[in-house]
């Protein structure tokens, strides 16, 4: 359903953001934009289409999506895959309606996930391989794991794939290990695992799921993969949102390999 | 907290092991040689290249339990030393487990092989990979890093089988991956030995 202009308070239109959407991305702009709490609407006009699409939101989150057939998440997956056509910020509009409510991050996940879901019609967190009784357990019909990691390297945004065993044992890496030393980065991993999860321990909360360290604009994000721990560097924090979707798939398929 | 390998790494570096007037070294309760690699290599590559085509397998596996039987009562010297006991044992909070990571930081440390535990089911199976070993850059054929299969079974066995010296040959180790064939790490795999017959 789109929005209407009595949903919309226009409080200054003097300094606007424009561009092509052939030449930025939708999301690393909503991203950007999010990252420095501003809050207002991203007006968009999708060519040769000539369909409108408009995303509100306030202090980081979004609050409201819609095109001129879609509202909500929806709309968010629909708009997130236009490549062609225009957009222009207004700031400090906001939108009395709200069909989102979601952190930016969040909100881009979902709506990922509803794009892939709408490509494939099934859920995408489903892998075609059997699971074995326990994460040490190794099947026939497996992709090795050398495989998995350079499949998570594709991954626009990452730059660097490496297990380690709790111990700091670098299991296996793939990238631009150039600009990393990846012993002293999967010692450094397992010494960080270790102390969140003795505090997971002391506090009494369930096992230690996810882990992302913010360096200025780089990011490492960590999961545990069956005895192991998987990480992966991203130069650019603005991409987590997009990584941390793409990635969880293979992060399932590592559990079954380590 | 678990034994970090880094750190083991680190301590067991420091320590300086000289031979003493015999050329051997006294350490963890066993005599060590303090000899070249490339002296195993070279013994390893040729009496391989000398054995007959149908005997080759057997001497594979002598060389195998060559390095068996000395990992196994070294290994039983290291777990069981002062050193170890200073530097692992205050690490140690999952059991056995922790005694293997302990084992595979001190064989980094000392440049036998670096490697570590992949995948390990308690008394059942152990995968190994490793990032350079002896037989690494060694001339011969096929998948031949005998020294670390050997260490990886009498680990296993000390670890897992019957206190030293009855576990031995409890449990068995193949090599699936070697550097030496082009692979990009070997990969050592121990299960417990079939019983004969």
């Amino acid at each position: 359903m789109p929005n209407n202009a009595e949903h919309i308070h226009i409080a200054d239109n003097t300094h606007f953001l424009k561009g092509s959407l052939s030449l930025t991305n939708i999301t690393d702009l909503v991203q950007f934009l999010a990252a420095s709490y501003k809050s207002g609407m991203i007006h968009l006009h999708k060519h040769p289409a000539g369909i409108e699409g408009k995303i509100f939101f306030t202090a980081g989150a979004i609050t409201n999506v819609s095109t001129d057939e879609l509202s909500g998440l929806g709309a968010l997956s629909e708009i997130m895959n236009w490549d062609q056509g225009e957009f222009q910020f207004n700031p400090d509009v906001t939108s009395i309606e709200k069909n989102v409510g979601l952190s930016v991050q969040h909100a881009i996940i979902e709506a990922a996930v509803l794009h892939d879901q709408r490509i494939t019609n099934k859920p995408t967190s489903h892998i075609d391989i059997t699971p074995g009784e326990g994460s040490g357990e190794m099947e026939m019909n497996q992709r090795d794991s050398t495989t998995v990691l350079n499949d998570l390297l594709m991954i626009p945004g990452i730059d660097v794939v490496v297990v380690v065993g709790r111990d700091g044992f670098v299991i296996e890496s793939v990238g631009n290990s150039s600009r990393v030393n990846i012993d002293e980065l999967g010692a450094s991993l397992a010494h960080a695992i270790n102390a969140i999860e003795e505090m997971g321990n002391e506090l009494k909360v369930s096992l230690f799921q996810d882990m992302f360290i913010e360096y200025g604009k780089a990011v490492i994000m960590c999961r545990p993969v069956g005895d192991a721990i998987a990480a992966v560097t991203a130069p650019d924090a603005s991409k987590l949102g997009i990584v941390r979707h793409k990635a969880k798939k293979y992060f399932e398929e590592l559990v079954l390999l380590f | 907290m678990t034994v970090m390998r880094d750190t083991v790494v680190k301590s067991l570096a420091k320590i300086t092991i000289q031979g003493n007037e015999d050329g051997l070294i006294p350490e963890y309760d066993v005599l060590e040689n303090l000899l070249p690699a490339a002296l195993l290599n070279s013994f390893s590559e040729r009496i391989m290249a000398a054995a007959p085509q149908e005997k080759k397998s057997m001497v594979a596996d002598g060389l195998v339990r060559a390095a068996y039987e000395c990992g196994y009562h070294t290994g039983c010297g290291i777990i069981t030393s002062d050193v170890f006991n200073d530097v692992v044992l205050p690490m140690v909070t999952e059991g056995e487990k922790d005694i293997l990571r302990g084992a595979f930081a001190a064989f980094t440390a000392w440049g036998w092989a670096k490697s570590g535990i992949v995948q390990l089911k308690a008394g059942e199976k152990m995968v190994i990979r490793a990032n350079d070993y002896y037989e690494a850059d060694s001339g011969g054929d096929g998948l031949r890093a005998y020294m670390l299969r050997g260490l990886c079974q009498a680990f296993f066995d000390l670890t897992y089988a019957a206190p030293y010296p009855d576990g031995m040959d409890t449990y068995v180790c193949q090599q699936s991956k070697g550097i030496e064939v082009g692979d990009p790490h070997g990969e050592f795999i121990v299960t417990k030995k079939q019983a004969a017959g």
